[in-house]
């Protein structure tokens, strides 16, 4: 069990002349026993970083190191880590058995009878004690699933690595391993490195969430804290679904200004704001509640599009009165009536927006938090 | 009531049944009530051979018959013959009235039957292995995904395309004892002259690279296919599992190909029982190089050299047994797999 740090880590490709960055400058260090999961749109460099600590990919430029070694120039063989792929890539020859023993057998000098035992203890407790003598084939996706688990777990390594490895299975039994891996993860507290596109996998998942986009680590932190202190606008954008609600607006004095509405701003966000004029403004959808009439100055007069009803609570697409081309979304309780053609107001409640720079879409505020000390204890 | 029910649902039962079988696209039976003796044999072969089995025959029923006769009917004929003791050019042609097993009698008997039985056997064995072999390791480094990888597969397989009779020519010439470039290279590092189509104890293994030089190219596309066929992660997963490249390819691809190695080594085998054409072109004679007379060469002898027609046939029949014995075990893998 180790440290697992990245330090400035580039990774190049070459595609005839042109020069793809894949991975750009990214440094983060996962501590000892640490779930960090990575997470990012498709094609933002997540299963390259990792295919980089597994060995896989060779490294542009900065260092990998694990404990006190770089491993840059170790070979795969010689890491000491074990990866969980998205097929699984399991030995479609080999049995369950010799599928989980191949690791040891090539990576340690035990002996055949200490390997069996430990395969054999391992796949009790991964509930595939029963399934040892069949095949890969004979197995459904689950199954093969927990065998992949299996299989790297039982090599005790330093590092885990993680691709995408739940993204094969059904919706239900995906919640079900989602629950599992953690449980497991806690038990063996092993440094793991897990890397998704599923946001869900990753707010509930890990420890805390780092999170890429074209190549570039936009933010690490703990998923609670991506979630309400967004470090700029494509974080604010890629977690929480539906999700956030962005608008143009410009700062004059101290409302914001946009062709949809007109945003008077209190004293206490002034400030943050220096004298940045072009901004974005963003609200989560759970924060507008609708209300029947526009009572307050955050009020906003919205008619309804469509609704979603999700049963614990209602996804309501709205657009500002007058401009139909405007879309708002808001999260309602599922038990509140609401209906297509209703005219209402959302209430946008100050406390909630965040204010990004539009020209750099770093955040210049974000939300306040009621109790500031109940979130910094989770963070 | 309850019997009006009953009665509904066996009628529900009855006209689902026959649905079924229009579903499945074969013809709704209309002499259902009372099948006359045609409709009898025709359900009682349905039964027995599988649904359709007489409204289907005219698609597979001529070339089944032309197979029949061409192919399956000339080896019995074939059969036939070797029982009788028909020799030379006699107008009455075989007589069939006194079959017996005479001739294969003399053939187990003949040093030269047994002779060219162990050179068969050598030669389908020792070609068909190390064509694999050579193969194989040409499709591992092929695949590596080396520069210009798609000229060196065409390299590869190109002598493939050409004819025996040519191959055969040629290899001649590069196994002449005085200006045969394979002794002169030889000559260089201070080896040889070997006489190779001269001495009996190497011909056939002269014979032997001669044929794997022409189709280890073909065992390497088969195995390329089979490479191909493996996903990246499975390379990737025994790297991490910290395999050594040898490990990996012992324990984790080559076993992967198991399926590329039958296939490849039923169709090499066949083609080293068909080395005739090879050996023929290279004395222009029906009298290889001595130590390389195989069952094909002597069959074709002794029926149109020596005009010895039921034993030439009993060797023919030897020859089918043997390649039965190859191809036999390869029918059944693909049928206990259901690619039959």
């Amino acid at each position: 069990m180790a440290e697992l740090e990245l330090d400035s880590i580039t990774k190049v490709f070459h595609d005839g002349d042109e020069e793809i960055v894949a991975v750009d400058d990214v440094s983060l260090t996962i501590e000892d026993g640490e779930f960090l999961v990575v997470v990012g749109p498709s094609g933002c460099g997540k299963s390259t970083t990792l295919r980089m600590v597994a060995g896989l990919e060779s490294i542009t430029s900065g260092a990998i190191r694990l404990g006190d070694d770089v491993i840059n120039d170790v070979k795969s063989q010689d890491r000491d880590i074990a990866m969980v792929f998205q097929s699984y890539a399991l030995y479609p020859h080999m049995t369950v058995q010799e599928n989980m023993s191949f690791g040891l057998e090539e990576s340690t000098g035990l002996s055949d009878d200490e390997i069996g035992a430990r395969v054999e203890e391992t796949a009790s407790t991964m509930g595939i004690g029963d399934l040892l003598e069949r095949r890969p084939d004979e197995l459904s996706g689950g199954q093969q699933q927990r065998v992949a688990l299996g299989r790297s777990i039982v090599r005790d390594p330093e590092v885990f690595l993680m691709d995408e490895p739940l993204s094969n299975l059904d919706a239900k039994l995906r919640a079900q391993m989602r629950t599992e891996l953690q449980r497991l993860q806690e038990e063996l507290d092993v440094t793991t490195m897990y890397v998704t596109h599923d946001q869900t996998e990753a707010m509930t998942m890990g420890d805390r969430i780092a999170i890429l986009n074209e190549g570039e680590l936009q933010q690490i932190s703990s998923p609670l804290e991506c979630y309400h202190a967004p470090a700029n606008r494509f974080v604010a954008d890629f977690i929480g679904e539906p999700g956030m609600n962005f608008f143009d607006v410009d700062r004059e004095g101290d409302e914001l200004v946009s062709e949809l509405f007109t945003y008077p701003l209190s004293d206490w966000m002034v400030d943050d704001l220096g004298d940045t004029s072009e901004l974005v403004f963003g609200i989560r959808p759970e924060d507008v509640s609708l209300v029947d009439v526009a009572s307050a100055e955050h009020d906003f007069e919205a008619v309804v599009e469509v609704v979603e009803p999700m049963g614990d609570e209602n996804t309501v697409h709205l657009h500002f009165a007058g401009h139909p081309d405007s879309s708002i979304v808001a999260s309602v309780g599922g038990l509140q009536n609401v209906s297509q053609g209703e005219e209402l107001a959302a209430h946008i409640p100050e406390e909630a927006i965040h204010l990004f720079d539009r020209q750099t879409g770093k955040v210049l505020h974000n939300r306040r938090l009621d109790s500031e000390e109940a979130v910094d204890a989770t963070l | 009531m309850r019997d009006i029910f009953a009665r509904r649902k066996s009628d529900d039962e009855s006209t689902d049944r026959s649905d079924e079988t229009r579903a499945d696209g074969g013809v709704a039976r209309a002499g259902r009530e009372k099948p006359g003796v045609v409709g009898r044999t025709r359900r009682a072969l349905d039964r027995r051979f599988g649904e359709d089995f007489v409204e289907s025959a005219p698609f597979w029923f001529p070339a089944f018959l032309l197979m029949a006769l061409f192919v399956y009917g000339a080896i019995l004929w074939n059969l036939v013959i070797s029982l009788t003791d028909y020799e030379g050019f006699g107008l009455a042609g075989p007589d069939y009235s006194n079959l017996d097993f005479e001739m294969y009698v003399r053939a187990f008997n003949d040093s030269n039957v047994i002779n060219a039985s162990i050179n068969t056997f050598v030669l389908v064995i020792g070609f068909t292995l190390t064509t694999l072999v050579v193969g194989l390791l040409l499709a591992l480094l092929v695949d590596r995904g080396i520069r210009f990888e798609n000229t060196f597969r065409t390299i590869y397989l190109l002598p493939m395309s050409l004819s025996f009779v040519v191959t055969a020519q040629f290899w001649l010439w590069m196994y002449n004892y005085d200006n045969g470039v394979v002794n002169i290279v030889l000559g260089t590092i201070g080896l040889g002259p070997i006489d190779w189509l001269g001495n009996q104890s190497i011909v056939l293994w002269a014979v032997i690279f001669a044929l794997t030089w022409q189709f280890s190219g073909y065992a390497m596309v088969v195995y390329l296919a089979g490479l191909r066929a493996i996903p990246d992660d499975n390379y990737e997963a025994a790297m991490v599992d910290g395999a050594s490249t040898v490990k990996m390819y012992w324990r984790v691809i080559i076993p992967q190909l198991k399926g590329a190695t039958i296939s490849a080594s039923v169709v090499l085998m066949v083609f080293a029982l068909k080395a005739f054409d090879f050996l023929y072109a290279l004395v222009s004679g029906y009298r290889p190089p001595a130590g390389t007379d195989i069952l094909a060469t002597l069959m074709v002898r002794e029926a149109y050299q020596n005009t010895n027609w039921a034993y030439g046939s009993t060797i023919a029949i030897i020859l089918f047994v043997m390649a039965l014995l190859i191809i036999g075990p390869y029918l059944i893998y693909q049928f206990r797999r259901d690619n039959l």
